[in-house]
C-alpha cells in the first residue's frame, strides 16, 4: 500500500514539474487511469447515436441519476457525514423549479436557478445539525425527512402559501407538464428539429441528452476540483477523526457546512434540470422515495465511495443494467423462479451492491485503479526480466509460450517473491474464503439453533 | 468579573510577597506569562476534575505538569486547549482572554497541542498528515496546487525524526513514530507554545532520551513547551519548572529538585495520605 501511494505521488510530481502545458494537455502524457477516464467520457457522448431513439431517455435519466450519485458522494463519501435522505435535496431543486415554472410562469432559466438556490438553502438546514448529530442519528434525520416533506405534499396538496398556490401535488404529483429545456415541442425554451414528423424527437431526445451530458461535464469539473483540491483533503480528514483537523488549526464545522451546501445544490440542480427533460417529472413516486435515496448510495458504493468518479460509474452501471434487464429480448421466464428478468430489477443489482460491499470494500473504480497498477508493475518487471533473461540467451517465444501455470509458479518462487499483482488476487482469494467460511459457520449455527 | 479577580490576585501577591513560588503563581494576572490560567475549574456534574487551578507559562520554558492518573491534567489541557469550556476561570493566551475559544482558534493563535492517546489520519501517510495542518483553513484555496506544502511537510517529518517514513501510514508506525507525527502535526501549525501530552507513557528509555532531545532543541529554537505526564521518569530531566496537581489542585510549583523533595509530592505519588 505504502509504496503503491509512493509510486503515486512522485508520478504526478513528475508530471506536473517536468511536462509544460502542451504536453500536459496531451492525453497520451495522462496516466492510464486518466486515459480510461477520457474514453469513457467520449463513450458518453457518442453512445446515444448508437441506442434505438425510443431509449434515450433511459439514458437522460441516467445521466442524472449520475448527477444525484455524485452529489451524495460529495458530502457523504468525503466526510462521511450519512446522509440517506438525499431525494429531499433532487425533490427540492425537482420540485422547486416546477411549481415555479407551473404555478408562477417562470421561464426555466429563472426556475432552475432558483431552485438551484432552494436547495442549497436545505442543504445548510441539514448541515447545521449535522455539526452536533453524529453517525445513525444523522443518518435518521435525514432519512425522516422523506416522510414528512411526503406528508407535507399530502397536506398541502391543494395550495401551500405564497410560495406554491397550486398546492404540492399531493401523491400523484404535477399533472400539467413542466416547460422542456429543449425539446421538439413548439412549447420548449429552445425549439430544436425543423425536420417535421418522428425525426423531429428524435432530434429533441438526443439534445435533451446533450443538455444532461454538458451538465454532468460542468459538475464532473466542479466537483473533482473541489474534491482534489485542500478542500477535498479536510473532507477525508473529517471522515477520519475530527479533532485531528481541529489541532491542525481548520474549522471542521465550516468545512461540513460547506460540502452538504455543494452537494445540495448540486443534488438540486440536477433535479431542477431533470423535471424539464423527458427523463422525470415532478411525481413523489420519481423523485421523493427512499428507494431513490438508497439507489444512488447503492451506486457510489459499487463505483467507489469518495471518488466522484466511482458515482457515476456505478449509477451509470446500475440503469445500463436495468435497461438490459428490461430489453424485450430477454423476456423469458426464468427458470426455477418463474419470474421474468425484468421483475428481479433491482434485486441483481443490490445483490452486486452487497457483494462489492464484502469482496470490493473500495468499489469498482478505486479497486481497478489499484489492480490495474499492480498489473503493470508486475508486466513491467517480467518486461524486465525478460530482458535480462535475453541477455542469458533465452529466447522471447520462449518466455511468451510457457504454460501459464509454470511461470505463475516460477513467479511466486522467484527471488522477488510474489508480484504486487499475484499478491492482489491472492488476497481477494483468501478474503473470498474466509468470507465463505463465516457464512457456512454462520448458517451451521443457525440451523443448529432451529434444531433445538 | 475578571477585572475584580485581577485585583483580587494581585492584592494577595503583594501581601503574601515572594515567599514562596506557590504564591506567586496564584497571583498570576493576564500578562503574567505566555498562558496564564486563573482559577480554572471544572465540573463534570457533581465530579470536581480541575478545582481553582492558576498558573502562568513563561515563554520559553519547558514547563512540567505532573501529576497521577485521573489528577485532572487533561481536563485542564482540554479546557485550555477549547476541547470544552471551563466551568469557571479564565484562560489568557499572550494577554487575551481566550477562555472557551474553540481548538482550531487557539492553534491559530499559536497554541497547539498533541494528543495523548495520538489522533493521526489513518487514511493517508505521514507526510500527508503533516501537510494537513499546512492547510490554510479556507474552502478555496490553490495553496496545494504551486507544490511548496509538500516540501515543507517534508522538511518538518525530517525534523522531528519521521524522514525515512515519509510515505508510511501511521497504521505503520511504531508508538514512538505515531508520538513523533504528533508533534509533527503541531509543528506544522507554526506554534509558539506546544502543550505535549503524555510523551513519555509507552517510551523505552532511549526514546525517552531521543524526544527529550528533541524537545529540547524545540525549546532552543524559541518554543514554549508544556509537557504533562505521571510519571517523572524521565521528564524531570528535562524541565526548567514543574507544576504538581492532585485531585484537580496544585500541591507543588518548584524546579526539578524542589519537586523531588517535596514531601506532599512524595504523599501523593506513594500513597502517603493514608
Amino acid at each position: 500500500m505504502s509504496t503503491a501511494t509512493d509510486r503515486d505521488g512522485h508520478d504526478d510530481r513528475g508530471r506536473g514539474r517536468g511536462g509544460d502545458l502542451t504536453s500536459l494537455l496531451d492525453p497520451r502524457s495522462l496516466p492510464l487511469r486518466h486515459q480510461f477516464g477520457l474514453v469513457g467520457l467520449v463513450l458518453l457522448a457518442i453512445f446515444p447515436l448508437f441506442v434505438p431513439t425510443t431509449d434515450i431517455p433511459t439514458f437522460i435519466g441516467a445521466i442524472y441519476l449520475m448527477l444525484f450519485a455524485m452529489s451524495w458522494d460529495a458530502v457523504s463519501g468525503y466526510t462521511g457525514q450519512i446522509s440517506l435522505g438525499h431525494a429531499f435535496f433532487f425533490t427540492l431543486g425537482g420540485y422547486g423549479s416546477a411549481i415555479l415554472n407551473i404555478q408562477h410562469g417562470l421561464n426555466p432559466f429563472l426556475s432552475i436557478p432558483i431552485a438551484t438556490a432552494v436547495a442549497a438553502l436545505g442543504g445548510l438546514l441539514i448541515g447545521v445539525p449535522a455539526l452536533r448529530v453524529r453517525g445513525p442519528y444523522l443518518a435518521l434525520i435525514t432519512l425522516i425527512l422523506i416522510p414528512i416533506t411526503r406528508q407535507l405534499f399530502v397536506l398541502f396538496s391543494d395550495s401551500f402559501l405564497f410560495i406554491a398556490p397550486g398546492g404540492l401535488g399531493g401523491n400523484s404529483g404535477f399533472t400539467t407538464p413542466t416547460t422542456p429545456l429543449v425539446g421538439a415541442q413548439p412549447g420548449a425554451v429552445i425549439t430544436v428539429g425543423e425536420l417535421g414528423g418522428l425525426g423531429r424527437f428524435v432530434v429533441g431526445n438526443l439534445a435533451s441528452y446533450y443538455v444532461a451530458f454538458l451538465l454532468f461535464l460542468i459538475v464532473l469539473v466542479v466537483l473533482l476540483a473541489i474534491t482534489r483540491s485542500d478542500a477535498g483533503n479536510v473532507f477525508k480528514a473529517i471522515s477520519e477523526d475530527e479533532s485531528a483537523v481541529a489541532a491542525s488549526g481548520l474549522n471542521p464545522a465550516k468545512f461540513k457546512i460547506f460540502a452538504f451546501v455543494l452537494s445540495a445544490a448540486v443534488g438540486g440542480l440536477a433535479g431542477a434540470m431533470a423535471v424539464h427533460s423527458p427523463a422525470l417529472n415532478p411525481l413523489p413516486q420519481q423523485l421523493l422515495t427512499i428507494e431513490l435515496s438508497l439507489t444512488v448510495i447503492i451506486a457510489a458504493v459499487i463505483g467507489g465511495i469518495g471518488t466522484i468518479v466511482g458515482a457515476a460509474v456505478g449509477a451509470f452501471a446500475f440503469e445500463l443494467t436495468e435497461f438490459i434487464f428490461g430489453l424485450s429480448t430477454l423476456q423469458f421466464q426464468l427458470p426455477l423462479v418463474g419470474q421474468s428478468l425484468e421483475d428481479l430489477f433491482p434485486l441483481p443489482l443490490f445483490l452486486i451492491g452487497v457483494l462489492t460491499l464484502f469482496f470490493l470494500p473500495e468499489g469498482i473504480v478505486p479497486g481497478n485503479i489499484e489492480l490495474g497498477r499492480d498489473a503493470l508493475t508486475w508486466l513491467r518487471q517480467r518486461r524486465g526480466d525478460r530482458e535480462a533473461a535475453a541477455d542469458g540467451g533465452e529466447s522471447w517465444a520462449e518466455t511468451e509460450f510457457e504454460p501459464a501455470g509454470r511461470r505463475n509458479l516460477e513467479a511466486t518462487s522467484g527471488p522477488g517473491g510474489p508480484s504486487g499483482f499475484e499478491r492482489t488476487v491472492e488476497r481477494y482469494r483468501k478474503r473470498a474464503l474466509e468470507y465463505g467460511h463465516d457464512a457456512l459457520d454462520r448458517t451451521r449455527r443457525v440451523i443448529r439453533e432451529y434444531r433445538r | 468579573m475578571s477585572t475584580t479577580t485581577d485585583a483580587d490576585t494581585s492584592d494577595d501577591s503583594t501581601s503574601t510577597g515572594t515567599e514562596t513560588g506557590l504564591a506567586a503563581e496564584t497571583a498570576a494576572g493576564p500578562d503574567d506569562g505566555v498562558l496564564v490560567v486563573e482559577h480554572l475549574t471544572k465540573r463534570f456534574g457533581g465530579l470536581t476534575a480541575v478545582d481553582d487551578l492558576s498558573f502562568a507559562v513563561q515563554e520559553q520554558e519547558i514547563l512540567g505538569f505532573i501529576g497521577p492518573n485521573g489528577a485532572g491534567k487533561s481536563t485542564t489541557f482540554n479546557c485550555i486547549t477549547g476541547t470544552y469550556p471551563p466551568t469557571e476561570g479564565t484562560v489568557y493566551y499572550r494577554g487575551e482572554d481566550v477562555t472557551g475559544e474553540s481548538a482550531y482558534d487557539m492553534v491559530k493563535r499559536g497554541m497547539a497541542r498533541t494528543f495523548q492517546s495520538f489522533a493521526p489520519l489513518y487514511d493517508r501517510t505521514v507526510v500527508k498528515n503533516v501537510a494537513l495542518a499546512l492547510t490554510p483553513d479556507k474552502l478555496f484555496s490553490l495553496s496545494g496546487l504551486r507544490g511548496g506544502t509538500r516540501d515543507r511537510a517534508v522538511e518538518i517529518c525530517e525534523r522531528v525524526g519521521l524522514g525515512d517514513r515519509l510515505d508510511q501510514t501511521p497504521g505503520e508506525l511504531p508508538h514512538a513514530g505515531l508520538l513523533r507525527l504528533e508533534l509533527g502535526r503541531a509543528l506544522a501549525t507554526d506554534p509558539e507554545l506546544i502543550l505535549v501530552d503524555e510523551p513519555f507513557a509507552g517510551l523505552s528509555n532511549q526514546e525517552v532520551g531521543e524526544v527529550s532531545d528533541l524537545l529540547a532543541d524545540l525549546r532552543a529554537e524559541g518554543l514554549t513547551l508544556v509537557v504533562v505526564d505521571h510519571n517523572m521518569r524521565g521528564l524531570l530531566d528535562l524541565i526548567d519548572r514543574a507544576i504538581v496537581i492532585t485531585f484537580g489542585s496544585m500541591i507543588a510549583e518548584g524546579t526539578p529538585e524542589e519537586i523531588r523533595t517535596d514531601e506532599q509530592v512524595q504523599e501523593a505519588y506513594l500513597g502517603g495520605e493514608l
